[in-house]
C-alpha cells in the first residue's frame, strides 16, 4: 500500500491545496468577512497560501526523489517520480492566477 | 489427473446453476460480466432510440411531434440512460468479465456482492425505465438542477424517480468500484507485481479509484435534494438558508470526473487492443500510467468550468481554466503514447482497428473543443449551446462508444469461442462514423449560431432549419449504423464457426484458456515473469489446464483462489469463494423496497426495509465464519499459505477500507456542504442557533474515545488467546454513547424546515446515528461471533474489520458533534 500512497502523495496534496485555495479566495471575496474582503490582506493571505502550497510540493518532490525513499522497482520509481512532476507542475500553473488576476471582480 | 477430468470437476464446483435459475444465484464473474453488459446494451438501445426522438423533433422548425413535457422526459432519459445505465456499467460488465482472466485469478473479490451490485443496477435502471413507459420519467434535464427541479418548480413524482433511482443505480457502482479496487490490488497471479500489471488493469484500478471518489458527492446532493422536496428541508432555497450554486458544486465535483470515469476505460480498451493490432508492445507504458494517474487527479480540478456563468470572479475562473486546460497534457501524452505504437507496428486494418482510428478522429476534435470551452470567453459565448451538446458527444462518443465497439470487436472471440463470419462490420463502422459526424459537426455549427440546447421548438427566421435537418439525417445514418453493428453481432453468436483459441496472437492472459472461458477461468493460477506472458510463454494455455500452475488440484469442492502482496506480487494468502446464493438478489429486491417505500411516500416500510437489509448482511457474514481454526494450505509449487480468515488485513478489511473511502468522500462533501452554505448561501445567520451541551458533547465524545480504544484492546486480549468479549462490549457502550450524543443533536437541531442551517445539523445527526448504529451491528455480530467460538488467536480478520469501521465511526462522530457544538461554546 506504501506504494500506491507514493504514487498517489503529490496529486493527492495538488488536490487539497487547490480545494483549500479556492475555498479561501470564496472566503476572502464574502462580504461576511468585513474589512479582509476583496482588500489587500486577502491577497497577501492568498500569496501566502499559494507559497505555502508550493513549499508542500516542493518537500514531497524532494522526499520522492531522495535515492532511499525511491521505489524498489524502477517502473514504480518512473511513475511516483513522474506523479511528483504532476503535483508540483500543477501547483504552478493553476495557482498562479493568484498572482496575476485582481482578487474579487 | 488429466487435463478433462479437471475441467470436469472444476466444472461442476463452479458452475452455475442450469436454466434460468442460474441467472438469479450466481456469483460467477464470467455470467455476471455478460449480464452487466447485455443489459448495458440493452439500454444503450433505448437510449439511442430516444435520442433519434430528439432530432425527429428538431428535424424541423416548430415540430409538432411531441410536446415540451414529452420532450424534456425525452432528453432527461437520453442523458440520464447513457451516462449512468449505458455507459459506466458497460465498464463494470467488461472489468467484471476481463480482470480476473487478465489478471490470472479465479473471480473477482466479493464474487456475491458482484451479483449484489448487477441486481440493484437492473433493478434501479428498470425503475426509471417504468417511469419513462408511465410518462412520468425525470423532466429536469440531466443534471437536475434545483431551483427548476425543487419541489416548488417540479412537484411531480418525475424528479423523484431520477433522485432515488439513480442513487440505487450508484450502490452498483460503488460496490463494483470496491470490488475492482480490491480485485487489482490483492487478486493477481503469484509474480505479476505491479510494473507487469496488464494496462487494462492500471485503467480500471484508477477508474474505480476515481468512482469510489466521484459518486459520493452525487449521492450526497441526491440525498440532500431529496429530502428538500419530500420534508422541505431548504438546502438548495436562499429564501431560507439555501443555495442552488450547492447542487451545481455537488453534480460537477461527480459530474467532471465522470467524463474521465467513462473515458479511461475506454482508454485502457484502446492501450490492450492497438499494440495487438500493431504487432508490437506499447509505446510508453510508464508513461500512460503516470498520465493516467495525472489525469485522475486533475480531473477533480475543474469542476468550476462547467459553471464560467455563475458570476465567480476572475481568479476563481482563472483557476479552474488553467486545471481545464492543463489537463489536455496527460491526454495528449497518452495518444502521442498511442501513435508511436502504431508508428513503431505494423498496423493491420481488422474491424477493432478500425474503430480505434474513429477514436482518434473524433477523440481529438473533442477534445480541442474541450479546450476551447475550458477557455472562459469563450465558454461565457457557447455555454447552454447545441455547440456544448455536440463537444460533449464527440469526447464520450468518440472517447467511449469507438473504443468499446474496438473492444467488443475484439473479445467477441473469447466471449463465444467463435469466429466471424459475415463481414457487415466495415459497412456499420463507416455509417457510424459518417453518421456521427454529420450529426455533430453540424450540431457545433448551429451551436455557434446561437441555439440552445434543450429547445423543443424553433422557429425557420433563426435560420436554423437545414442544419439541423442535415443533423438528424446524419442521426438516422448513425443508427443504422449500430443496428447493423448489432446484427453483426447476433450473426457471430448465432452462426456456428469454432475459432481458434488466441485468433490475434494476444500477449495478455485472458487468452490462456479455453473460450468461451470456462465457469472456473483457469484450471490452475499461472506464475507471471513478463508483462506479455502469452508471447513468453506460447503454451502457457496447454500447461495450466494440465495443472502445471498453482491450486491444479480440485478439492473439498471449494472455489478456491490466492491473494498476493500488492507491490511484488508474492502469494500471500489462500482463499475459498462461497457458492451460487440467491442471497444478492434478495438483499438488492429489499433495498429497492426501501427506494420504493421513499419514492411512493410509504414511510412505515422504510424501517421494515432497513431491517431486511441489515437480517440479510447479518446472514452473508455469518456465512463466512469457521468453526476451526483452518490450516496453512499446500497451493502448488511447493509453497502454503494461511487462510484469509486468519490474517490481518483480509479481503473484507481490504474492502472496507476503500468502502470506508467512498464514505469519507460523502461526509467530507457534506462538511464542505455545510461550510458553503454557511458562508456563501444568502440568508444567514439563521434566525436561531443550536444550543450547545457539554453534557452531550461530553459524552459522545468519550464515547468516540472509549470504542476504538476498547477494541484495539480486544485485538491484543485475542491474540494472546484471551477472552475479549468484555472489551468488545465496552467498545459497543462507546458506540451507543456517540450514537445518542448524535441523537440528541438530531432531536434538539432548530427546526430544520425553517432554514437550512437546522436541516444541515439534521443531516449531520443522522449520518452520525446512522454509522453508530451500522457500527454497533457490527460490533454485536462480533461479540455474538466470540460467544459462538467463530474466532480465536488465529481466526482474527473479524476484528480488525469491525476496527475500522468503529474507528471510521469515531473519527466522523467527533467532527460531526464538534460541528455542531463548538460554534456556541467559543465566547
Amino acid at each position: 500500500m506504501t506504494v500506491i500512497l507514493r504514487i498517489l502523495i503529490a496529486p493527492l496534496v495538488w488536490l487539497v491545496c487547490f480545494s483549500a485555495v479556492y475555498g479561501l479566495h470564496a472566503l476572502a471575496c464574502d462580504s461576511a468577512f468585513g474589512a479582509f474582503a476583496g482588500s489587500s490582506t486577502a491577497r497577501i493571505v492568498l500569496l501566502v497560501a499559494f507559497v505555502l502550497a508550493l513549499a508542500l510540493q516542493l518537500a514531497i518532490f524532494w522526499y520522492l526523489h531522495r535515492p532511499n525513499q525511491a521505489a524498489p522497482a524502477g517502473f514504480l520509481r518512473f511513475v511516483t517520480r513522474a506523479s511528483a512532476w504532476t503535483g508540483l507542475v500543477a501547483t504552478i500553473w493553476t495557482l498562479f492566477p493568484v498572482v496575476a488576476l485582481s482578487t474579487c471582480t | 489427473m488429466k487435463a478433462l477430468e479437471r475441467h470436469r470437476k472444476l466444472t461442476a464446483i463452479w458452475a452455475s446453476e442450469e436454466g434460468f435459475k442460474g441467472w438469479f444465484s450466481t456469483v460467477n464473474h464470467n455470467d455476471l460480466g455478460r449480464m452487466f453488459l447485455f443489459t448495458a446494451f440493452i439500454f444503450f438501445i433505448i437510449g439511442g432510440l430516444l435520442a433519434m426522438l430528439i432530432r425527429v423533433q428538431l428535424a424541423t422548425p416548430h415540430s409538432a411531434f411531441a410536446g415540451p413535457e414529452i420532450y424534456n422526459q425525452i432528453f432527461t432519459m437520453h442523458g440520464t440512460v447513457m451516462m449512468f445505465l449505458f455507459a459506466i456499467p458497460t465498464f463494470e460488465g467488461l472489468a467484471i468479465y476481463l480482470l480476473p482472466k487478465m489478471l490470472g485469478s479465479r473471480d473477482l473479490a466479493f464474487p456475491r456482492l458482484t451479483a449484489y451490485g448487477f441486481w440493484c443496477y437492473a433493478f434501479g435502471g428498470s425503475m426509471l425505465i417504468v417511469a419513462m413507459l408511465f410518462g412520468i420519467a425525470p423532466d429536469g434535464g440531466w443534471f437536475m438542477y434545483p431551483p427548476l427541479t425543487s419541489a416548488i418548480h417540479s412537484p411531480g413524482i418525475n424528479t423523484d424517480f431520477w433522485l432515488i433511482g439513480i442513487t440505487f443505480v450508484e450502490i452498483s457502482a460503488i460496490a463494483a468500484a470496491v470490488e475492482i479496487t480490491v480485485s487489482v490490488l490483492k487478486y493477481r497471479a503469484p509474480g505479476m507485481s505491479l510494473d507487469k500489471m496488464p494496462i487494462f488493469a492500471w485503467y480500471a484500478l484508477i477508474t474505480a479509484l476515481m468512482i469510489l471518489t466521484g459518486f459520493p458527492p452525487l449521492i450526497l446532493g441526491s440525498v440532500l435534494l431529496e429530502l428538500e422536496r419530500a420534508f422541505g428541508l431548504p438546502f438548495f432555497q436562499a429564501d431560507l438558508g439555501g443555495d442552488s450554486l450547492l447542487w451545481q458544486h455537488l453534480f460537477w465535483l461527480f459530474g467532471h470526473p465522470e467524463v474521465y470515469i467513462i473515458f479511461l476505460p475506454a482508454a485502457g480498451v484502446i492501450s490492450t487492443v492497438l499494440p495487438v493490432m500493431c504487432r508490437t508492445t506499447l509505446l510508453g507504458y510508464g508513461w500512460i500510467v503516470s498520465a493516467a494517474v495525472a489525469l485522475a487527479f486533475l480531473s477533480f480540478g475543474l469542476w468550476v468550468h462547467h459553471m464560467f456563468t455563475t458570476g465567480i470572479p476572475h481568479m476563481g475562473l482563472a483557476f479552474f481554466s488553467a486545471a481545464s486546460t492543463l489537463v489536455a497534457v496527460p491526454t495528449g501524452l497518452q495518444i502521442f503514447a498511442w501513435i508511436g505504437t502504431m508508428w513503431k507496428g505494423r498496423p493491420e486494418m481488422h474491424l477493432p482497428m478500425l474503430h480505434i482510428l474513429g477514436f482518434f478522429f473524433t477523440f481529438v476534435i473533442g477534445g480541442l473543443t474541450g479546450v476551447m470551452v475550458a477557455v472562459v470567453p469563450f465558454d461565457w459565448q457557447a455555454h447552454d449551446t447545441a455547440f456544448i451538446t455536440a463537444h460533449l458527444h464527440y469526447v464520450l462518443f468518440g472517447g467511449f462508444v469507438f473504443p468499446i465497439f474496438a473492444g467488443i470487436y475484439y473479445w467477441l472471440p473469447h466471449f463465444t469461442g467463435q469466429k466471424r463470419f459475415f463481414y457487415l462490420g466495415q459497412l456499420a463502422f463507416a455509417l457510424v462514423f459518417i453518421g456521427f459526424h454529420v450529426t455533430f459537426l453540424a450540431m457545433h455549427w448551429v451551436g455557434l449560431l446561437g441555439q440552445r440546447r434543450r429547445i423543443s421548438s424553433y422557429a425557420p427566421e433563426d435560420g436554423w432549419t437545414a442544419i439541423n435537418l442535415i443533423s438528424s439525417v446524419g442521426s438516422f445514418i448513425l443508427a443504422i449504423g449500430i443496428a447493423l453493428i448489432l446484427i453483426d453481432v447476433l450473426l457471430h453468436i448465432f452462426t456456428a464457426h469454432r475459432g481458434r483459441r488466441n485468433p490475434w496472437n494476444a500477449p495478455s492472459l485472458e487468452w490462456a484458456m479455453i473460450t468461451p472461458a470456462p465457469a472456473y477461468t483457469f484450471a490452475s493460477l499461472p506464475h507471471i515473469t513478463r508483462r506479455d506472458p502469452l508471447h513468453a510463454e506460447p503454451d502457457l494455455a496447454v500447461r495450466l489446464a494440465r495443472g502445471e500452475g498453482y491450486l491444479g488440484t480440485p478439492r473439498n469442492n471449494w472455489r478456491e483462489t490466492l491473494c498476493v502482496d500488492i507491490a511484488s506480487g508474492k502469494p500471500e494468502m489462500h482463499v475459498i469463494y462461497p457458492t451460487n446464493t440467491r442471497l444478492p438478489i434478495v438483499m438488492s429486491a429489499v433495498t429497492g423496497l426501501f427506494f420504493l417505500s421513499l419514492l411512493l411516500k410509504f414511510y412505515w416500510t422504510v424501517p421494515l426495509a432497513l431491517a431486511g437489509v441489515a437480517f440479510l448482511a447479518w446472514r452473508w457474514v455469518w456465512r463466512l465464519g469457521h468453526g476451526h481454526d483452518p490450516e496453512m494450505q499446500p497451493c502448488g509449487h511447493g509453497i502454503s499459505l494461511p487462510n484469509a480468515a486468519t490474517v490481518e488485513r483480509s479481503p473484507g478489511w481490504w474492502g472496507s477500507a476503500f468502502l470506508l473511502t467512498a464514505n469519507a468522500t460523502f461526509f467530507a462533501a457534506l462538511l464542505f456542504g455545510f461550510v458553503f452554505l454557511w458562508t456563501v448561501a444568502p440568508g444567514w445567520p439563521p434566525p436561531e442557533w443550536f444550543a450547545p451541551s457539554v453534557t452531550e458533547l461530553g459524552t459522545g465524545v468519550i464515547g468516540a474515545l472509549v470504542a476504538p480504544l476498547a477494541l484495539g484492546h480486544a485485538i491484543r486480549v485475542n491474540r494472546q488467546g484471551g477472552a475479549p468479549f468484555p472489551s468488545v462490549i465496552i467498545a459497543l457502550l462507546g458506540i451507543v454513547a456517540l450514537g445518542l450524543a448524535c441523537g440528541a443533536l438530531m432531536w434538539r437541531a432548530p427546526a430544520p424546515t425553517d432554514h437550512a442551517y437546522g436541516a444541515t445539523l439534521l443531516v449531520l445527526g443522522g449520518y452520525g446515528v446512522f454509522h453508530a448504529t451500522v457500527a454497533a451491528l457490527m460490533g454485536g455480530f462480533l461479540a455474538a461471533q466470540i460467544r459462538q467460538g467463530y474466532t480465536s488467536a488465529t481466526r482474527r480478520a473479524a476484528f480488525a474489520i469491525v476496527r475500522l469501521w468503529i474507528t471510521y465511526t469515531s473519527l466522523t462522530g467527533l467532527f460531526i458533534l464538534l460541528a455542531a457544538h463548538l460554534p456556541g461554546l467559543i465566547p
